[in-house]
C-alpha cells in the first residue's frame, strides 16, 4: 500500500477531472450553459458574453456565450486519458526495445546505438511534430471542397503512434543504461556464478528493480505529453483534427472537434489581453493536471526510496535476534581440558 | 581527438535523422512511398548546396543564405544568454538554499515541484500580463512586449525562456547537493573541521557536475522548444520565422541542422572540460 499523501492528493485530483468529465457527459448529455447575455433581477440586460468570472462559472464565458469550465471539464476525458494512453506506449515499447539493447548486443554496438539514438536531443521535438502532424491534421481545401486527409480514427491513430515514436528512441535508452547498470550489480553476478541463465536474470532480478524506475518514468512521460499537446494546441493542431473555416469572411477560429484541452488552447490564446481568464482557463487546467502528475512521481519516488530502507531495517533486526545465551558455546575450563 | 571524431559522427547522425524525418510529411499527405525516396533525395542534395536555397517571404522567392544568418544568430544569442543566466543563477541560489535548515528546504522543495509544473504558454502569459499591468500602473514600460520590423528586443525573450530552465536547474542542484551531503566524504571532511560552505562550493558542486551536464541536454531540448513558442509569441524575427514562411522539407531540414550546430560546439567542448577532469583524477 502507497503511504505518500502526494501519491494519493495527485491521483485523486485526475480521477476527480476525469471522472466529473464522465458524470457531466453521462448526466448532463454535455451541454454546455449558454448565457449570451446576463440579466439583472428586473429582467434588464446587464452584461453580453463574453462574462467575466463568477462564482457560478469560474472561468466566464467565451464570445458566443459558453460556460467555459464546462468546456473545459468536457475535454478532461480525452485529453488525460490520451496523455496517459501515449506514455504508457512509449515506456511499454521503449522497455521491449531495451531487452535486446542491454541483455544481447556487445558494449561497442550500445555505444554505437546510443549514439545514434541520442542525436535526437538536438531536434526540439516540438518543431518535429508540428511539422509531421500539419498534414494529417488541418483540414485542406481542393476547389470548393473543405478535407482531411485521413478519418477521424485514423487521424487519431496517426497522432497517437507519431507522437508516441518520435519519443521511444530516447526512452529506449534512457531504460536500456538502467538495465545495463542493473546488470553490473554484484548480486546479478553472484547469481550468474550460480548458474542462472538470463531469462531468469530478467525475470528475477531486473524485472522487480526496474518496475519501480519506470512507473517514475511513465509518470514524468505524462506530463511531457501534456505539454507537447499545449504546445501543439498553440499552434492550432488540435487532437483529433482542426477544423479550418475556408469560406471568405470567416471570423470562426479554427475549431477543435471534442473540446479537448489543446484545441481550447488553440481557439481562446489570442484572447489574452482582453479576457486573460478565457484564454488562460485551459492552461491552466493543463497546469493542474501535470502538478498531479508531478505529484504522484514524487509520491512514488518517497514510497520507494522509504521501502528499501524498511527492507534495510529488517535485515538488522534479524541479525540482532540471534539468540545470545550461554547455551551457544561452552567455556573451556568447564570442559576440563 | 576522440571526442571530436564522436561529435562529428553524432553530428553526421543527427543530421541523417533528420533529412529522413523530412520527408514523412510528404508520405502522409500523398501516401506514396516512392515519392518519400524522391523527396529525401532533393533535401540531401539541397543541404549539400545550400547556397541555391530559397525561401518565398512575400510571394517572391528571395536566396536563403545571406538573409537567414542574421536572425538566427540573433535567436541563438536568446537562447544561449536564457540557458547561461538560468544555470548561474541556478546554481548561486542552490547555495544558499544548501545553508538553510532542512526544514524550509522541504518547503522550498515543494514549491518548486508546484512551479515546474506551471506550463511554459501559461508562464510566458503571465510574464506578457504582469509587464502591461506595470506599465498600466506605473507608466514605465520594462520592455517591448512586441517586437515590430527591424528593432529588436532581448529583455522579454529571455526572461520569459529563463524562467522554467531556472526552476529545473534549481532543483535538480538542490537534491544532487542533498545527496552528495549525504555521503561519507561530506562528513569526513566536516569532521576534519573543513567549514560546510568549503565543503558545499568545492567539493559538493564539483561531483554535482558530471549529473548536471547529462541533465542540461534535455533542458536545451525543452528550450529549443520554446524558442519556437516565444519567437512566434512575441513577433520576433528569428530562425522561427523562416520555419514558419516556408513550411517545405528542405528549408525545415536546414534550419534544424543549423540549430544542432551551436549545441554540437557547446557540449561538445563541455565533455573535453569533464573528460580532462576525469582524467586528472584518475591519474592522482
Amino acid at each position: 500500500m502507497i503511504r505518500s499523501i502526494k501519491f494519493w492528493a495527485g491521483c485523486i485530483v485526475l480521477a476527480a477531472l476525469i471522472g466529473s468529465s464522465l458524470v457531466h457527459q453521462m448526466v448532463f448529455d454535455s451541454k454546455i450553459k449558454k448565457v449570451p447575455v446576463l440579466y439583472n433581477d428586473k429582467g434588464e440586460a446587464v452584461k453580453a458574453a463574453p462574462l467575466p468570472a463568477s462564482p457560478d462559472m469560474p472561468f466566464g464565458t467565451d464570445r458566443q456565450g459558453y460556460d467555459m469550465f464546462a468546456k473545459v471539464m468536457q475535454g478532461a476525458k480525452y485529453t488525460i486519458p490520451f496523455a496517459i494512453l501515449i506514455a504508457l506506449q512509449r515506456v511499454v515499447i521503449a522497455f521491449f526495445i531495451a531487452i535486446p539493447y542491454a541483455f544481447y548486443f556487445p558494449s561497442w554496438a550500445r555505444k554505437g546505438l546510443e549514439q545514434l539514438l541520442s542525436s535526437f536531443y538536438y531536434v526540439p521535438l516540438t518543431i518535429i511534430a508540428i511539422f509531421l502532424l500539419e498534414p494529417v491534421l488541418v483540414e485542406r481545401i481542393a476547389g470548393e471542397k473543405e478535407y482531411f486527409t485521413y478519418d477521424f480514427s485514423v487521424r487519431i491513430f496517426l497522432e497517437v503512434s507519431i507522437l508516441t515514436l518520435l519519443v521511444v528512441p530516447m526512452v529506449s535508452v534512457m531504460i536500456g543504461n538502467m538495465m545495463t547498470a542493473q546488470l553490473k550489480e554484484e548480486f546479478i553476478q553472484s547469481s550468474q556464478v550460480l548458474g542462472a541463465g538470463k531469462i531468469r536474470i530478467f525475470r528475477k532480478h531486473v524485472v522487480p528493480h526496474l518496475l519501480p524506475k519506470l512507473c517514475i518514468v511513465f509518470t514524468q512521460q505524462c506530463v511531457s505529453v501534456l505539454i507537447i499537446f499545449a504546445h501543439l494546441g498553440y499552434f492550432k493542431l488540435f487532437f483529433g483534427g482542426t477544423d479550418v473555416c475556408y469560406t471568405p469572411f470567416c471570423d470562426i477560429p479554427p475549431q477543435s472537434i471534442s473540446n479537448e484541452w489543446s484545441g481550447l488552447i488553440g481557439e481562446y490564446y489570442q484572447n489574452i489581453f482582453a479576457h486573460p481568464l478565457i484564454a488562460l482557463g485551459p492552461v491552466i487546467m493543463f497546469g493542474i493536471a501535470i502538478y498531479a502528475f508531478n505529484l504522484v512521481t514524487e509520491g512514488l519516488q518517497t514510497h520507494f526510496a522509504s521501502g528499501k530502507r524498511k527492507r534495510t531495517y529488517k535485515k538488522e533486526e534479524k541479525e540482532d535476534t540471534i539468540p545470545a545465551g550461554a547455551e551457544q558455546f561452552t567455556f573451556i575450563n568447564e570442559k576440563g581440558a | 581527438m576522440a571526442i571530436l571524431r564522436k561529435m562529428l559522427i553524432q553530428f553526421l547522425l543527427t543530421v541523417v535523422s533528420i533529412v529522413l524525418i523530412s520527408g514523412l510529411p510528404d508520405l502522409f499527405l500523398t501516401k506514396n512511398v516512392s515519392s518519400y525516396w524522391e523527396k529525401i533525395k532533393d533535401v540531401s542534395v539541397s543541404l549539400l548546396h545550400p547556397g541555391h536555397l530559397q525561401y518565398i517571404p512575400f510571394k517572391q522567392p528571395r536566396p536563403l543564405f545571406p538573409d537567414f544568418l542574421d536572425p538566427y544568430f540573433y535567436s541563438i544569442t536568446i537562447l544561449l544568454t536564457a540557458f547561461l543566466l538560468a544555470f548561474f543563477l541556478a546554481q548561486v541560489l542552490a547555495w544558499m538554499t544548501m545553508t538553510l535548515p532542512e526544514r524550509v528546504r522541504a518547503v522550498i522543495k515543494n514549491l518548486l515541484t508546484l512551479l515546474e509544473s506551471l506550463p511554459d504558454l501559461l508562464v510566458f502569459a503571465l510574464v506578457q500580463m504582469f509587464i502591461v499591468f506595470f506599465y498600466k500602473q506605473t507608466s514605465i514600460l520594462l520592455s517591448d512586449v512586441a517586437s515590430l520590423g527591424e528593432q529588436r528586443i532581448y529583455v522579454i525573450p529571455i526572461m520569459c525562456l529563463m524562467i522554467l530552465p531556472f526552476i529545473y536547474f534549481y532543483k535538480m542542484m538542490v537534491l544532487l547537493s542533498e545527496e552528495e551531503s549525504k555521503k561519507p566524504y561530506f562528513e569526513f571532511s566536516r569532521a576534519k573541521g573543513l567549514r560546510r560552505t568549503y565543503v558545499l562550493l568545492f567539493h559538493v558542486t564539483r561531483n554535482t557536475y558530471e549529473t548536471l551536464f547529462h541533465f542540461s541536454k534535455t533542458v536545451l531540448w525543452f528550450m529549443i522548444s520554446n524558442l519556437l513558442l516565444v519567437e512566434w509569441i512575441f513577433n520576433i524575427d528569428g530562425i522561427t520565422y523562416y520555419l514558419y514562411s516556408d513550411f517545405r522539407a528542405e528549408i525545415m531540414a536546414v534550419i534544424l541542422v543549423f540549430l544542432a550546430i551551436p549545441f554540437f560546439v557547446f557540449f561538445g567542448f563541455l565533455e573535453f572540460l569533464l573528460s580532462i577532469r576525469l582524467r586528472r583524477e584518475a591519474g592522482a
